[in-house]
């Protein structure tokens, strides 16, 4: 069985810049693998050690990403592999889900694709759906505990929305995209991540995948980008003791008719 | 191409509240791209279809089928398909949920659409769409500018829009669209309620705690009690999540729920920016922590420096004798 898990970097806290150009400055910020690709991660690496086969860890972006690849391979993924050209430089959603397809395509032999439910970065979640449409395959989305899977054959999950849990099945291949509360991802001991230290992954660009610029187009030109409008400033509730400062919140939550 | 067409959801036997601030912004959009606003109403909600034309629509699509009692990917791409066909929308609007992302993210890459997911705002300029939506965990608000000649699927964030008022004279057409070969390769076994589930995303009060209460038991003897007098929702800060305090249905934050309650308290909660990501557009965000210089009090409405475990049973009674509870 192949799997192919997605990973993208994304800065540990979303505490970023815009820079002049409008691009996004994380400079400072320590670059993590997403917290829900993590996840992907941790149940392709269980599967695999279930039912054998391989899983390859893919990201799209520049050299800097090979160190979150390292990291999945100490993990425990077999294989890693790293899509990047300048020209992936501003993909959007989709158009990194058609660079993505493209690699899957090409590798050939993939069952199951597993990503997170969405970046904590960008945090659109359309990553998945889109994949799994440009592949042709059944989507999986928000999957909080997979209850049967055939190699070959079919998975069956449950799929965790805000109220409700479905059960869904579907057959192989399918992308899945998975939450936080499907297992505890490991962390890799430092033997293995000395072992992996100098792996350098594969690298695919547009050309060797295919792709031309009508492809890695965005469909929106960015038009704006500014910092949220600061809030209103606060007001501090001081009262001789805690039953006096509790009165006095209440007495402006009720003037605020928010209770 | 500048007809507007809204994915229409119900709740029990009404349009749910999504459907109809779609409709009233919807209706302003269509006016601007000078089309008209076309309803689309798939499986059960067909219901409820007929209500769409009092809130403004001017076309009501219906599309209903056996496969489409449940939501899946195939058949709900299929119907909008179906709608779009006889439409040709230039905008494409729908809620945010976890299955509006599934499925409007699958329609744009089907239509080769644009799309923008969590949208806050929604212009027409020069016929093209302009979208605006936050990321990075609302540190960074983005606008987009779609070029015209090809169609927008935007999913727009709850409360975004005033909800259009039915005007009960008002009627559009329904017209039922057939889909020929319904036949969705993911097959819906079980819909279950969630167990305890939350629904923090709707919840108008929500009371959240952090370690600042010191412990599992502090946690359920304070935050539970003042989030029932208050008639609302409890959550919980990542920390607490992960320590096992609470389960993660509870989470409010970047890797949890996105919240936007009218007063949001955060008791304990020292406001890593993890957290703030989650719950920053609270109308009114009241703090209450032991540590003055704690981040949390930078973004709060009312501030309270105290220790939780004294200030919250006082709270609740308070609450409680003030609000007859």
């Amino acid at each position: 069985m192949h799997i192919v898990v997605c990973l993208k970097q994304v800065p540990r806290d979303n505490s970023v810049k815009i820079r002049p150009d409008l691009t996004i400055d994380a400079e400072g910020i320590e670059k993590i693998i997403n917290l829900f690709d993590e996840y992907a991660l941790e149940e392709g690496i269980r599967w695999n050690e279930q039912h054998g086969g391989k899983v390859t860890a893919l990201s799209i972006g520049t050299s800097e990403w090979v160190e979150q690849l390292r990291r999945a391979l100490a993990m425990g993924a077999t294989d890693a592999l790293l899509l990047s050209d300048p020209d992936f430089a501003q993909l959007d959603t989709i158009a990194a889900a058609r660079v993505a397809a493209a690699a899957i395509r090409k590798l050939g032999d993939v069952d199951v694709v597993i990503t997170g439910r969405n970046s904590t970065d960008d945090e659109s979640g359309a990553f998945a759906p889109a994949l799994a449409r440009l592949l042709g395959w059944p989507q999986l989305t928000y999957v909080g505990k997979v209850l049967e899977l055939q190699p070959g054959g079919s998975i069956k999950v449950e799929r965790h929305l805000e109220n409700v849990i479905e059960t869904v099945s579907c057959r192989l291949p399918a992308v899945m995209s998975v939450i936080k509360d499907i297992n505890e991802p490991r962390y890799p001991s430092l033997l293995k991540i000395k072992r992996v230290a100098k792996i350098e992954p594969p690298v695919w660009t547009a050309s060797d995948l295919g792709l031309n610029a009508a492809d890695l187009a965005p469909a929106a030109q960015l038009a704006e980008r500014v910092p949220p409008p600061p809030r209103p400033k606060g007001e501090m509730i001081d009262g001789p003791d805690a039953a006096a400062k509790v009165r006095k919140l209440v007495d402006k939550l009720l003037e605020y008719q928010v209770i | 191409m500048s007809n507007v067409l809204v994915i229409l959801e119900a709740v029990g036997d009404d349009l749910a509240a999504i459907s109809r601030e779609l409709l009233g912004k919807g209706r302003q959009l269509a006016d601007a791209l000078g089309g008209s606003l076309a309803a689309l109403a798939i499986g059960p909600t067909t219901a409820v279809a007929a209500r769409a034309g009092q809130f403004g629509a001017d076309q009501v699509y219906t599309v209903n089928a056996p496969a489409l009692a449940q939501y899946t990917t195939d058949g709900y791409v299929a119907a909008a398909m179906a709608a779009v066909q006889a439409c040709n929308p230039a905008l494409i609007l729908a809620g945010t949920s976890f299955q509006m992302r599934d499925f409007g993210a699958a329609l744009a890459t089907d239509l080769n659409a644009g799309l923008v997911v969590d949208a806050t705002d929604l212009q027409v300029e020069d016929g093209a769409i302009r979208a605006t939506r936050p990321s990075h965990g609302g540190n960074v608000i983005n606008t987009y500018r779609f070029a015209a000649g090809k169609p927008v699927v935007a999913l727009v964030r709850k409360q975004s829009f005033p909800e259009a008022t039915a005007q009960p004279d008002r009627r559009a057409p329904v017209t039922e669209l057939a889909v020929a070969n319904l036949n969705p390769r993911t097959e819906v076994h079980a819909v279950a309620p969630k167990a305890g589930a939350v629904n923090l995303t709707d919840a108008a009060i929500i009371v959240t705690g952090g370690r600042g209460l010191g412990n599992k038991d502090n946690y359920y003897r304070l935050i539970p009690p003042l989030a029932e007098a208050l008639g609302g929702a409890y959550g919980a800060s990542r920390a607490i999540v992960d320590d096992g305090w609470v389960p993660y249905e509870h989470q409010v934050g970047q890797t949890g729920k996105t919240v936007s309650p009218k007063l949001y308290i955060a008791a304990g909660v020292s406001g890593a920016i993890q957290h703030l990501a989650g719950m920053r557009t609270s109308r009114t965000i009241v703090a209450i922590n032991k540590d003055p210089d704690a981040p949390i009090f930078r973004i709060a409405t009312l501030g309270v420096v105290g220790d939780v475990n004294e200030i919250l049973p006082l709270l609740t009674e308070e609450i409680k004798a003030r609000l007859n509870r």
